[in-house]
């Protein structure tokens, strides 16, 4: 489907460190394929400041096919571009034409520091999961895979929400930079599972409670996480993590010195 | 230096040896464990069940990852899914036929104890896998589905939708958060394996680099877990991730782990095809496509026609022609040697020319284009996101694309390498799937290693080796370190005219052209001797910008194409040596009359054992015979 | 950690916002029997002000209604005001202005403003016709306040009634988006009714404040 290359106008916003101040700077790039992916036209561009002895263009990216969800960038004010179910790295240039003007800025939101140019520290995804995003199975407590039944609904149900690649783009495009839509996909994945819900409770409290801790905004019910989700997560795992919240909140106990748990 | 490459094979019969060395083991005591310290270098699927399972004993964990957090890890992007012997669907599988499988579609060239110890743990992995909350697919009645995949006889293999690696990742990947949580695991991210430190002959802590601040820092520990997967990005495409690497497992060799079979690589039939030189990387296709599609190119050579102008006979279904029982199913290794041959004869398609067809026309004629859309849809969409073709109109455009890496540092049956201590697991080790990997085995395999095979074999290393206390500021590290800076500011001192990338792509077009898909001792004899010129220019002329001081993004691509340029030589120079055919490697001058691999079963049914004797003198070759006591050798027949 | 659960769920985003729901569906109740009451002006002059008179001669029952509903409003304000400022503070500054519009609707990003144009409204509100001009009528000898007449005389100005049309813009922009909302965060999301529970909030804005602005108008109407 190659047709024409193009030449394009980008404004990259550059910031040498976490605390240093960051500006819009314009370049141009020419002889962009239609075929290139978005990452690879700014691979052409850095090869280009390589030769002039100027400092590239941090971004992140590693697996440049949509899973990893290291890849982040806001394209033209939306988080991966704003194309449906679409990563940054599967963005292709055949979306643009020749002349467009691309703004280009980091995934921004008070919980994201910027780290340099279009790289942000995204450790607060981590810190949420730390404090319980699991099941916890120790290695070799499992018994028979089949021992369980889970209906195919629930399977695939959970399967949706465990789909969730960890990229932040809900983060970034909230406009209450919220992490309800990562946390809530993985509080209701559990919480569907039967395998889960031995926890539910407790992960739902301790997740949220971090959550709250880390700079990360309120859910407004907007829906601009779904909207921008590259692997199109719903809301409605929102809602079910809201429910397990809310139920976890008013009902559960433990006792102080029970022993045996840790 | 000698080096011992006793793979330590526990006496019996095969399907006791596991459990009888498993209790040969030496333990540690519950109390003694959390005085040790464990170094686990990757986060992929050995390394983050390596590291969550090591700190549910007790130890203490220090998990390095180079990408901002452990769930990016390259296991993530695995599509197909993860085999194991359960035997649900009751078609006659058992951990027996998967052993078996395992070592034939290897071609013979893996040890038989691992192997066999693999399909051992394989059904452990799926309740382990499940108890996590691993939503893998399920039928209506609740129970877990199964495919074939790979044209393998039986349904073994497990799936969730097209992302089995990425689930089974996010699941090791809960299981490090939760020792996290429990503080028995530290995560150091964005952080490079630089170099191993070895104090009193033993493997004791690494030099890493923080990416971020580009500093070097030290780290001090009882063991090091190397799970760093493989090099397939020697080839500068590959479907492997940008940040994949070899540089680890490499400054491990130059520090005596000696690196079995390098020339062992696989390429994958189904990829989308380069379409520029701009390209950074390839996408894979998953390989079930080719249940429904039927892969063809022209009969006339540089026929420009468009596809479905080319009538049913002036089409050259090569895969049906050739091997009429397997047709479109054919192994990896064959299938792309195969679209290989016919890009050699002129019948490429495409603008490069290196493509051939993968047609589904027939199939949404006889299934109906809804049926098409229900098995492959997400596929389709995927492949006209990137190519902008659309599937259901016009044929896919397919190529053959370097995949996954059989060789790797070599271990023992308890997964250590050459150097006490160094433990090699997942991709990076050499061990389970001789010269071909069979489709959703390597999976199965970093987890065994990492959930099954590791826990007990360190605490038998722990319990039986004496460990002198050792601090970071040893003159191990010290000098280590210090051999680290010189070589970033050798880079950085350069300045010269090429950039890092021009380098890497120069070395993937000597390797693909001459040790990629077919070899022969002319080519090989090129592409050393390009190599060696490669390498003599990249330190004359590499143009590193920047300092070491912070975040240098083209600094750390320059070391780690500074190693990619060693480790492709020694790639040419193994399969310069393995003077047969097998699985992945195919040299031309040993085939049968029709075209097919030969073996050399009496001169060649040995692991070729790497072992580095400096950066000017050629490495020694050592051979790990490998003994066949339970299979019996034969040919791989797919006609 | 979790022993303080409750206490830690009135400070959490998710507690605090639920509070937010249920108040909120709490005073779209409320505004459903306000409304009711006040469709008595369309039958009489009379049956509003008995109705007006009923409620005043509840006494010490109805200053604990109007004790809760105070209590319940200024709780959905302070919270959404707390979690707004919260949420300005947390999110992304960018400089390309977002193209918003994927997600979040007018409704959705106007929700601060008509919230506080709904305080300024009800401010008004109590001021002008609550505590408005004293009159008073006899009705079956009973002396009461004539409350109709102070809401005539009132919407006899053109601009009050536009205002009062333009504030019940607000309250309608205000509702369809809460109304739902609400559901969402209470957790009452369900792939069968949600997109249903959608339209009844929209149903129910319009309804609601569609009810309030022809009262006004045909107020208007009456008294000029």
């Amino acid at each position: 489907m190659s047709s024409q290359n193009m030449s394009l106008n980008l404004k990259i916003w550059r910031q040498k460190g976490p605390k240093a101040e960051g500006k819009l700077v314009d370049y141009r790039v020419d002889n962009v394929s239609p075929d290139m992916s978005f990452l690879e036209m700014i691979d052409v561009l850095n090869e280009q400041l390589v030769r002039k002895g100027e400092d590239t263009i941090a971004f992140d990216h590693d697996c440049r096919e949509g899973i990893c969800g290291m890849c982040s960038m806001t394209i033209d004010g939306k988080a991966h571009g704003g194309f449906k179910n679409t990563t940054t790295c599967q963005v292709h240039m055949r979306l643009y034409k020749n002349g467009d003007t691309i703004v280009i800025e980091p995934f921004r939101a008070m919980a994201f520091p910027i780290v340099k140019d279009l790289t942000v520290d995204r450790g607060a995804i981590d810190k949420v999961m730390i404090a319980g995003g699991y099941i916890s199975a120790n290695t070799g407590n499992a018994p028979d895979a089949n021992a369980m039944l889970i209906p195919k609904p629930i399977a695939d149900e959970a399967m949706d929400a465990a789909a969730c690649i960890g990229c932040g783009a809900c983060v970034a495009s909230c406009p209450n930079g919220s992490g309800m839509l990562f946390m809530g996909a993985k509080i209701s994945q559990l919480a569907l599972l039967p395998q889960g819900k031995a926890e539910a409770p407790k992960r739902a409290l301790n997740m949220v409670q971090v959550h709250d801790s880390l700079n990360f905004g309120n859910c407004t019910t907007h829906a601009e996480c779904e909207a921008t989700c590259p692997k199109g997560i719903s809301i409605e795992h929102i809602a079910r993590m809201n429910r397990e919240y809310m139920k976890a909140a008013f009902t559960y106990y433990e006792k102080k010195n029970a022993g045996g748990g840790v | 230096m000698t080096i011992n490459l006793d793979p330590k094979t526990p006496q019996g019969d095969l399907k006791d040896k596991w459990d009888k060395h498993k209790f040969e083991s030496k333990l540690v005591n519950p109390a003694n464990k959390r005085k040790f310290t464990v170094i686990v270098v990757g986060t992929g699927l050995a390394g983050g069940s390596a590291a969550a399972s090591l700190a549910e004993l007790g130890y203490n964990v220090l998990s390095f990852c180079i990408q901002d957090s452990p769930r990016r890890a390259h296991s993530i992007a695995a599509q197909g899914g993860i085999n194991a012997a359960k035997n649900y669907p009751n078609d006659g599988d058992s951990v027996k036929r998967l052993f078996y499988d395992t070592i034939k579609g290897g071609d013979y060239r893996a040890r038989e104890a691992n192997v066999y110890r693999l399909a051992q743990v394989s059904n452990n992995i799926i309740d382990q896998m499940v108890s996590q909350g691993v939503p893998f697919a399920r039928e209506y009645g609740g129970y877990l589905d199964n495919r074939s995949f790979g044209g393998s006889q039986v349904s073994r293999t497990f799936y969730a939708r097209g992302q089995t690696g990425q689930q089974l990742l996010l699941g090791a990947y809960s299981g490090m958060m939760k020792m996290v949580s429990k503080g028995k695991i530290k995560i150091y991210n964005r952080r490079e394996m630089m170099d191993l430190v070895n104090i009193n002959g033993k493997a004791r802590g690494i030099i890493v680099r923080n990416l971020i601040t580009g500093e070097l820092e030290r780290y001090a520990a009882d063991a090091v877990l190397l799970c760093t997967g493989g090099y397939g990005n020697v080839f500068y495409l590959s479907t492997n991730a940008m940040t994949s690497n070899a540089s680890a497992a490499w400054r491990c060799y130059k520090r005596g782990a000696a690196f079995a079979n390098p020339c062992f690589t696989q390429i994958h039939p189904t990829c989308i095809p380069v379409h520029g030189d701009y390209q950074s990387k390839l996408t894979l296709m998953s390989e079930s496509l080719r249940n429904d599609g039927r892969v063809w190119v022209p009969k006339k050579q540089n026929d420009t026609r468009k596809p479905a102008e080319i009538p049913d006979e002036e089409r050259d279904y090569y895969l049906e022609r050739v091997y009429p029982s397997f047709g479109n199913l054919a192994p990896r290794d064959v299938s792309s040697r195969q679209a290989k041959y016919r890009y050699d004869e002129g019948k490429g398609v495409g603008p490069t020319k290196q493509a051939v067809y993968l047609d589904f026309r027939d199939a949404i004629k006889r299934e109906g284009k809804d049926t098409i859309a229900g098995r492959y849809g997400n596929l389709f969409e995927m492949y006209e996101r990137i190519t902008g073709y659309n599937p259901y109109e016009t044929p896919m455009m397919i190529y053959p694309a370097v995949h996954y890496t059989m060789g790797g540092l070599w271990v023992d049956y308890n997964l250590q390498s050459t150097v006490p201590g160094l433990h090699v697991l997942g991709e990076a080790n050499f061990s389970d799937h001789g010269a071909n990997r069979l489709g959703a085995s390597a999976l199965m395999q970093g987890l065994a290693d990492g959930y099954f095979v590791i826990p007990n074999t360190l605490s038998n290393y722990l319990a039986s080796t004496p460990l002198e206390k050792v601090t970071i500021e040893d003159n191990a590290f010290k000098d280590a370190e210090q051999a680290v800076k010189l070589q970033t500011s050798k880079l950085l001192g350069v300045k010269g005219k090429r950039t890092v990338d021009d380098f890497h792509k120069a070395l993937g077009l000597i390797m693909w052209n001459h040790v990629g898909m077919s070899r022969n001792e002319t080519g090989l004899k090129q592409a050393i001797a390009d190599i060696r010129k490669l390498r003599e220019d990249f330190w004359k002329d590499v143009n590193v910008p920047g300092e070491e001081g912070n975040f240098n993004l083209e600094l750390h691509k320059a070391s780690r194409v500074a190693d990619f340029i060693e480790l492709g030589e020694l790639m040419a120079l193994d399969a310069l040596e393995r003077k047969e055919s097998c699985g992945g490697h195919f040299r031309e001058e040993y085939q049968t009359p029709d075209g097919e691999a030969q073996r050399d079963d009496e001169n060649f049914a040995h692991a070729a054992v790497w072992e580095y004797t400096g950066t000017n003198s050629s490495p020694i070759r050592h051979k790990e015979e490998l003994k066949f006591e339970f299979v019996k050798l034969a040919t791989r027949s797919y006609k | 950690m979790v022993t303080s659960a409750v206490n830690h769920y009135f400070r959490s985003s998710i507690g605090r916002k639920q509070l937010v729901a249920v108040t909120g569906l709490l005073l779209c109740g409320f505004l459903v029997s306000h409304l009711t009451g006040n469709l008595l002006l369309l039958v009489s002059s009379d049956a509003f002000n008995l109705y007006a008179h009923k409620l005043a001669s509840l006494g010490g029952v109805l200053y604990l209604i109007e004790g809760v509903l105070t209590f319940i409003f200024l709780l959905h304000m302070g919270l959404a005001i707390k979690l707004t400022s919260e949420n300005i503070q947390s999110r992304g500054k960018y400089e390309m202005k977002k193209k918003t519009g994927r997600g979040t609707t007018f409704m959705s990003q106007t929700m601060p403003f008509t919230g506080l144009m709904l305080l300024v409204f009800l401010i008004l509100h109590l001021k002008s016709l609550k505590f408005g001009t004293m009159y008073e009528v006899t009705i079956d000898g009973i002396v009461m306040r004539d409350l109709t007449r102070t809401t005539i005389e009132y919407f006899a100005s053109v601009g009050n009634t536009v205002w009062y049309v333009v504030a019940m813009v607000a309250a309608a922009l205000h509702t369809a988006h809460g109304f739902s909302s609400a559901f969402q965060s209470l957790g009452w999301n369900h792939p069968k009714y949600y997109r249903n529970v959608k339209y009844l909030g929209y149903l129910y804005a319009v309804t609601i404040a569609g009810g309030f602005a022809f009262l006004s108008v045909w107020c208007h109407m009456k008294g000029a």
